[in-house]
């Protein structure tokens, strides 16, 4: 009978109570709301990340990673891609002979990660020909071709046809280099990305090198990104003396960014539930003044304090409450929508583009999310009713009722 | 005769203003089973107060209240809450019911909080409606029932508890005099059939006349206590 008489009593003051509830469900819809949105943005970047940059394991020399030398290349690379393309885990492969080196063209230099693929499974791998804005992608009508990033090839002032010199240090250490010619210029969604790459076929580079079958990392693509744990146990037993790295290793900046979104959201909704609460306590203060008679008779009648405590705290629930499904479900029909059809941010794109994301967002809210903000909720109302329900329980009977 | 109610010399003084007010002095109140006691007295002087100190809800400043022989001014403050729960019927002026509930929820509201089953509930509950005369009233809200109504549903509240005696601070200060003269002859007849105790305080020279004993304070002091023959 509790939760009757909180029930009725929220609806006592309809208009009061009909205010706090839109401002509830509008506070949660846009906090929502606006997660959502930043959770799409990090998965949209740590997805462009996977699929252009890191793939979902990477192999190495051990030593390698230290200095990205080419004199750590992956031993007995035969065997290992042979096991490598028949496992079931693995869906695309590619080996890939890389190093740091500097590329220089007449109107200037820049030091760059040089990237020696086999085209066809770099494409399959990270669908690298798709990047393309200029020229064709290894039509291999002749050696050394060369694919750069728009962003380097602006700043080299060189264009699809323009010849460039790489020079890197061999397995020797002596200095190797050799003329390319940029057959293709490409722009991923990551312009500090575009700007450190370059994509030669391996086979050029090997020969340049003089080691024609070293390889430097193998990336590779599973069948899920659920899987990168379980495969990424196995080829480490398998291959001890190698490097095998899951993504999120290989990249721990990652999963920075969805722990920095999840504190935003802490504290974004924080934020709006400080808001709902202070409206919330002045409401409630204002229901506990007005009804101090009422109140003094329950007591005076035989209700004991921590009853009239649970009864305004069950009303300062309710009202925060009611407002709370309405929020919660416009905030997931919008994200639904959006998640859907995307939000369209390339106006803010050139900014966007410095730090790696992509100009369509898909909003994306987890159950795990709305929980921890029911919780929130909850936790909100809770706090909210003390003072009120404190200031009902002080209620001396025989003051209250001569009121 | 059974002792009810028992008051031992308390007093009641408000320190709060500049002059301190003794609402009530040196009172010795003693109630047997079954009176039907009214509580007269100009205005201010201590009809309520001693109303208040006699139901457990303030404490005398000096002097303690016996009910049934338990000394309440002793008890903690939620045995207090509960002592009045279990022993005492109010009824107050205005403001009796909680109007977010029906009468009827009302009435058993009360026995909620003492714990009664579901089933002693209801049949009380129709008991207790039938009574006070409002059985056809029983799914109404407080603010839809008339001033008359509204009390009665409260005396069949106080009653729902099974208290030891009823007290009822001017319970008909708010009626008009037909809706006055139906509640006293509901009290009147608890009183007469069930043996009920009552206790009120009131100005009104109609209801002083159904008493069977008037107690007349002044100055917050008994001036004169009176006891008339069955009328
Ligand atoms: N909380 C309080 N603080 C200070 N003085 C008080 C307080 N309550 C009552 N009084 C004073 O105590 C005296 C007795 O008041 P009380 O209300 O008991 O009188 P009453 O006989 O019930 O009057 P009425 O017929 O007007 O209801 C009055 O002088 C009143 O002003
Ligand atoms: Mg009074």
């Amino acid at each position: 009978m509790l939760g009757k008489i909180a029930w009725r009593n929220v609806w006592r003051r309809r208009g009061r109570s009909i205010v706090i509830i839109c401002s509830v469900a509008i506070g949660l819809w846009a906090g929502l709301f606006v997660t959502s949105f930043y959770f799409g943005f990090a998965e949209e970047r740590i997805r462009s990340a996977i699929e252009m940059e890191i793939s979902h394991v990477q192999l190495h020399h051990p030593e390698f990673k230290k200095e990205r030398d080419v004199r750590f290349t992956i031993p007995r690379t035969g065997e290992l891609l042979k096991w490598l393309s028949t496992n079931p885990y693995v869906q695309h492969v590619s080996g890939r002979l890389t190093g740091r080196g500097m590329i220089a063209s007449a109107s200037g230099n820049s030091g760059i990660q040089i990237n020696g693929v086999t085209p066809r499974d770099e494409d399959t791998l990270t669908k690298l020909a798709s990047k393309l804005v200029e020229g064709k992608y290894f039509p291999g009508t002749r050696n050394n071709e060369i694919l750069i990033g728009k962003k380097l090839s602006q700043k080299l002032k060189v264009k699809v046809g323009s010849k460039l010199v790489l020079t890197m240090q061999d397995k020797a250490g002596s200095i190797a280099s050799g003329a390319f010619k940029v057959v293709g210029v490409f722009a991923t969604k990551n312009t500090p990305y575009d700007e450190m790459n370059v994509f030669a076929a391996r086979n050029d580079l090997a020969i340049m090198l003089g080691d024609s079958l070293a390889i430097t990392e193998i990336a590779l693509l599973l069948n899920s990104q659920d899987s990168v744990d379980a495969f990424v146990r196995i080829a480490k037993a398998r291959y001890p003396a190698l490097l095998v790295e899951g993504w999120r290793t290989v990249a721990p900046e990652m999963d920075l960014v969805i722990s920095v979104i999840d504190q935003m959201m802490y504290i974004f909704m924080g934020i709006v539930l400080l808001a709902m609460a202070f409206g919330i306590v002045n409401t409630m203060l204002m229901a506990v003044l007005e009804r101090t008679r009422e109140i003094g008779m329950l007591i005076a009648l035989g209700m004991r304090r921590s009853r009239v405590f649970a009864m305004i705290v069950l009303e300062t629930f309710f009202l925060m409450l009611a407002g709370t499904p309405i929020g919660m479900v416009l905030a997931w029909a919008t994200i639904l929508y959006f998640g859907n059809h995307g939000i369209d941010i390339s106006a803010f794109q050139e900014t966007l583009r410095s730090f790696g994301y992509s100009d369509v967002i898909y909003p994306k809210l987890g159950l795990y999310q709305y929980g921890q903000v029911l919780i929130l909720v909850a936790l909100t109302a809770f706090i909210s009713a003390l003072l009120p329900a404190r200031k009902a329980l002080k209620l001396e009977p025989a003051e209250a009722i001569r009121k | 005769m059974e002792t009810v109610i028992d008051s031992h010399n308390i007093s009641k003084v408000y320190e709060e203003t500049a002059i301190p007010v003794h609402a009530v002095s040196e009172i010795h109140l003693h109630l047997e089973r079954g009176e039907f006691t009214a509580l007269v007295g100009p205005s201010g002087s201590g009809k309520t107060t001693l109303l208040n100190l006699i139901g457990g809800l303030d404490r005398p400043t000096t002097g303690y209240v016996e009910i049934g022989g338990v000394n309440i001014t002793k008890l903690k403050d939620n045995q207090l809450i509960d002592f009045r729960l279990n022993n005492i019927g109010f009824i107050f002026q205005s403001y009796n019911l909680i109007p977010v509930l029906t009468a009827s929820e009302n009435i058993e509201f009360i026995m909620l909080l003492q714990g009664r089953s579901k089933s002693e509930r209801e049949t009380r509950v129709h008991e207790l409606l039938r009574q006070v005369g409002i059985e056809d009233k029983h799914d109404v809200r407080p603010a839809q029932l008339s001033g008359g109504q509204q009390q009665r549903v409260a005396v069949a509240r106080a009653l729902a508890s099974k208290p030891r005696f009823m007290l009822a601070d001017e319970p008909t200060a708010n009626l008009d005099s037909v809706a006055a003269g139906n509640l006293l002859d509901i009290m009147a007849k608890l009183n007469r059939e069930e043996n009920m105790t009552f206790i009120f305080s009131t100005h009104d020279a109609r209801v002083i006349d159904r008493a069977r004993r008037v107690i007349t304070l002044q100055d917050g002091r008994v001036i004169s206590d009176e006891r008339y023959a069955q009328k």
